[in-house]
């Protein structure tokens, strides 16, 4: 069958970068499965994307579907026939309908009985007639956060929409999207390319794109940009800081990167390299770069969208730029430096932590006295951690912090060595806010760990505590970030901390402001909600969380060690077998209203597989008993394992709900008996094989 | 293919004015009173209610009492100015016409990088939002380039084109000065204006004023009996009177701000008294135009003829 390229790119005004390739990509699948479901065969296909294009290159598509035989049952014979044999109306109708006579209508016959059949080849649609209604539902299809309408147009999309180009080879494909009808023509680059491109062929797009200053392939530009910006760090002996999100934004922003160095005063190197790090990266797009031993250095690289007649003129520019706010920067740190970081703790009084829970400065009261808690637990000094919860919010009170949010703990680790606090309590002023996102450092020394636990489970309890719990995806407290950080910290540090036990204390340190009576379950059942997510990011099954949230451990080391003792038992050939019977179990005694028996009553004994499990479970249980005292659950459930062929046995054997009241309570008794041992651990009933 | 010097701050405005006169827009002059951005204007917040098509372009002076440095800072003035072009409906070419306003004021494209880069606009005090980009020269924010979505709480259809220009900013780059009061206001036979001449001294006094004199009591007054003056007035549907009042009030918020008067609380508080009273107006607006019979969708009809 002919094949050919088809080309479809919709160009629009400059898209938002941060969402770029996330459109491209959906397109990219939107098209690729509805092409797929249609059944139109190719070769290969290609995303493309630049600020102001989506583009989908399909190569090798056959020009139409293959035709399709279908079967089209008319009216029953009795139904189609008289008695004469003559056609009835129905009959005749249907024939017509299809565009036969009644003669030429075949026969299908079933054991139901028989009808008029009318075996029809369904011609494939061809590229020209699928695609318009193809793309157009793609379109729809994009994630647009905020779609906007432009002129006095009632379409809708991201960024206002200027052509729409659909080319199989050199044919366009004809059809109206967004109010733009198709063409061939598209736009080069905004200033180096005047005039609409006349595409010749979907073949030849990216070369003539790139004639006309457009570097369309949007991961070719990337790893252009990189090896460019590599280029001039090795020029001036750096190595730049590639950040993933800014290369990602940068790359969405230009068509044709050309990149540039600049520098700035070396003076402005005086101050803490991450304000400056952030002025040139947030504010302006610029890759910071660093000597070969990671010190800042005085220049930077950015990417332009030009091939400029005068570079110069554009470095400058952006030198230009970049200056006020270094000076800013610098502004701030030296007034900063003037005050210690203990004089602003009078200032964090008129700041609100929370208009229920009271002052920034109550908050690092109460967070002074946790972090001191939790040191004395880690066997750390308590002095300083005191210290430093104290001081971790003075920072925010900073000109530089107020100017820069994002370097808040940094600038308090600088300006607490400028006071001459202890180095730990410098140190743990800068990990108090550790992890701040997924797969974020954590505190490098414990006193850090201390403060970083204390200033989460304070703002988790206080929150809690008024009732204003996150919902749906409205957490303006960050308190999922906060859960899970601190059973990161708690499981990576390997801290012996109970969280049930730093939630009451922390309850107790908001005296009467804590209205919500729930509060603690809340907070703990919020906590155990969040190690799904934890575990599952750590490929652990999730029918092994489950086991062990059904024992709600609130400790997370122990929880740790239930999660690595289940993942094992898993493994065991006995698994399957004791994870049903244990479900077996529970069911049996779901269903039982009445009384247990304190013991086991070994008079009532009737059944030779009743005794066998009994001492089976008796001699391990034995074993057990010490291996749960020093939660060593994995060797503890291993050893409880071998309950599996007594009572396996005991099921075939044993009726549990004996005729005689007596026997079957002391059966349920040792059951129940059983299935605590096992609960004690983990639920290992919700195991799946 | 400049016609006028635009290496001078008025030289680069009459350029604009006379660039964008030459595109179809009615050049008005400045409003009268102090407002925080061009936006304010009638002729942009009214204007882009409705159906009625308007474009038109104007300088319009700008006050932000908390962006006073008593004339200290080279980047920062309490008083500035903007120049505001609106159109509506927004024209397919808009963003060719914006870069030919460039290449008028002597940047070359082919030298400079410019770029459009995505910047979402709202005021929460107008109830309004769009979606564009603030444009960079080498860097630099010069322009900001707004499609309206909403305004006054009122969807906008047909949709304003906006684009505002940072006067000051863009004459700095033109100039090659580093500092604001450096900026050559003129330069003729009466020899050389510099901005710093016209207005340093007016920075320091109302600087000094914002932060240190305005007065709080009397100023939390002023609010109050706008916001009343434009609740009446909405009453008597006087929609033009009645938005004057917002904008009174909006300033008194504005120096009351500056002078740490209102708490972070109370702020959220004003803004939305603010707000209503603008959605209020826009709406008067919009009945009164209805009533009217959108007069100048009918003229273009005509006119065109």
């Amino acid at each position: 069958m002919l094949t050919n390229t088809l080309l479809i790119e919709l160009g629009t005004e400059e898209l938002p970068p941060k969402l770029l390739k996330t459109l491209a990509t959906t397109f990219y699948k939107q098209i690729k499965s509805q092409i797929d479901d249609c059944g139109l065969v190719y070769d290969d296909i290609k995303w493309y994307a630049t600020p102001r294009r989506l583009a989908i290159k399909i190569n090798a598509l056959v020009e139409k579907q293959e035709d399709k035989e279908v079967e089209k049952r008319g009216p029953a014979i009795n139904v189609a026939f008289d008695s004469h044999g003559n056609a009835s109306k129905a009959a005749l109708g249907w024939a017509k309908s299809n565009g036969i006579t009644i003669e030429q209508a075949d026969r299908l016959i079933t054991d139901k009985g028989e009808w008029l059949l009318h075996k029809a080849i369904q011609p494939g649609q061809t590229v020209h007639e699928l695609i318009p209604q193809i793309v157009s539902s793609a379109i729809a299809k994009l994630p647009i956060p905020k779609p906007m309408r432009w002129g006095s147009e009632r379409t809708q999309f991201i960024r206002p929409v200027h052509t729409l180009t659909m080319l199989y080879g050199d044919q366009i494909i004809k059809g109206e999207i967004l109010g733009v009808s198709s063409s061939n023509l598209t736009q080069g680059h905004r200033f180096h390319h005047e005039g609409a491109i006349v595409l010749t062929n979907a073949n030849t797009y990216e070369q003539e794109l790139k004639d006309a200053y457009v570097q369309v392939d949007y991961q070719l530009r990337q790893s252009l940009i990189v090896s460019e910006i590599e280029k001039a760090a090795e020029k001036i002996n750096g190595v730049a800081l590639i950040d993933d999100d800014l290369l990602e934004e940068v790359t969405s922003l230009v068509e044709w990167p050309v990149v540039l160095i600049g520098s700035f005063d070396k003076n402005f190197l005086q101050v803490p390299a991450e304000p400056l790090i952030y002025s040139m990266k947030d504010h302006q797009k610029y890759f910071p770069v660093n000597d070969k031993q990671g010190n800042l250095l005085n220049q930077f690289i950015f990417v332009t969208n030009i091939e400029s007649k005068d570079p110069q003129q554009v470095i400058s520019g952006n030198e230009k730029v970049i200056r006020p706010r270094l000076a800013d920067a610098e502004f701030f740190y030296k007034t900063d430096k003037k005050q210690t970081l203990e004089s602003r703790l009078s200032s964090l009084e008129s700041v609100l932590f929370q208009k229920e829970l009271g002052t920034l400065k109550a908050k690092s009261e109460r967070i002074a006295l946790m972090s001191e808690y939790v040191a004395e637990k880690l066997n750390e000094n308590k002095k300083q951690a005191y210290r430093a919860g104290l001081l971790s919010k003075t920072d925010l009170m900073s000109e530089m912090v107020l100017e820069f949010p994002q370097v808040q703990g940094t600038m308090g680790k600088y300006y607490a060595e400028n006071d001459n606090e202890d180095i730990e309590v410098a140190q743990a002023l800068e990990d108090q806010y550790r992890p701040r996102f997924a797969g974020d450092a954590l505190p490098k020394a414990n006193i850090g760990c201390a403060v970083a636990i204390a200033d989460k489970v304070d703002t988790l309890v206080g929150i809690f505590g008024i009732n204003q719990p996150p919902k749906g995806d409205k957490d303006p407290f960050a308190l999922r970030r906060a859960a899970i950080g601190i059973i990161r910290i708690i499981i990576e540090k390997q801290l012996d901390l109970d969280i049930a036990d730093l939630v009451s204390k922390s309850i107790e340190s908001y005296g009467n402001k804590i209205s919500n009576k729930e509060t603690k379950q809340q907070v703990l059942d919020f906590v155990l909600a969040r190690y799904k997510a934890h575990y599952q990011e750590q490929d652990i099954a999730i029918d092994v969380i489950q086991a062990v949230l059904e024992n709600a451990p609130s400790a997370p080391l122990d929880f740790e060690k239930r999660i690595k003792a289940v993942s094992h038992f898993k493994t065991l050939a006995a698994a399957e077998a004791l994870a049903a019977a244990n479900k077996r179990v529970g069911n049996i005694l779901a269903k039982f209203n009445g009384e247990l028996y304190l013991a086991f009553d070994r008079n009532l004994i009737e059944d030779v597989a009743e005794i066998e499990l009994a001492d089976v479970f008796d001699s391990l249980n034995e074993k057990v008993t010490p291996l749960m005292g020093v939660k060593d659950y994995q060797a503890a459930l291993t050893t409880l394992a071998d309950i599996k062929q007594p009572i396996d046995k005991f099921f075939d054997n044993v009726m549990v709900m004996a005729d005689d009241e007596k026997i079957k309570i002391n059966r349920l008794t040792l059951l129940n008996q059983i299935r605590n041992s096992f609960l004690a651990i983990a639920d290992i009933s919700v195991l799946q094989n | 293919m400049s016609t006028f010097n635009v290496k001078t701050f008025q030289g680069l405005i009459l350029q604009l004015q006379d660039y964008w006169s030459r595109q179809g827009c009615a050049i008005v002059q400045p409003l009268d009173l102090e407002v925080g951005a061009g936006t304010f204007h009638p002729m942009t917040f009214l204007r882009s209610i409705g159906p009625e098509p308007m474009s038109s372009a104007y300088v319009q002076p700008c006050r932000r009492p908390t962006d006073g440095r008593y004339g200290e800072n080279p980047n920062r003035l309490q008083h500035y100015y903007q120049f505001q072009v609106m159109l509506k409906p927004s024209p397919k070419n808009i963003q060719e016409l914006y870069l030919t306003s460039l290449k008028e004021l002597g940047i070359d494209p082919l030298v400079h990088d410019i770029r459009f880069v995505e910047d979402n606009w709202e005021s929460p005090t107008l109830g309004a939002w769009g979606l564009g980009w603030e444009i960079w020269l080498n860097g630099m924010e010069i322009t900001q380039f707004t499609y309206f979505q909403q305004v006054g709480g009122l969807e906008c259809a047909p949709v304003t084109g906006e684009i505002t220009y940072g006067l000051e900013r863009l004459a700095m780059y033109i100039q090659n000065v580093d500092s604001i009061y450096d900026l050559v206001w003129t330069d003729g036979p009466m020899g050389k204006v510099l901005y710093g001449d016209v207005f340093h001294q007016n920075e320091v006094e109302q600087s000094t004023y914002n932060f240190e004199y305005a007065d709080v009591d009397a100023l939390f007054g002023t609010f109050d009996q706008c916001e009343k003056e434009s609740e009446k007035l909405i009453e008597a549907g006087l929609a033009l009177p009645a938005y004057e009042q917002v904008m009174k009030a909006s300033h008194a918020f504005n120096l009351l701000d500056a002078r740490h008067a209102i708490s972070v609380t109370e702020r959220q508080r004003y803004i939305l008294r603010v707000r209503t009273l603008s959605k209020a107006c826009a709406q008067a607006y919009y009945d009164k135009r209805e009533q009217l019979g959108f007069p100048l969708c009918q003229a273009e009809t005509v006119r065109e003829k």
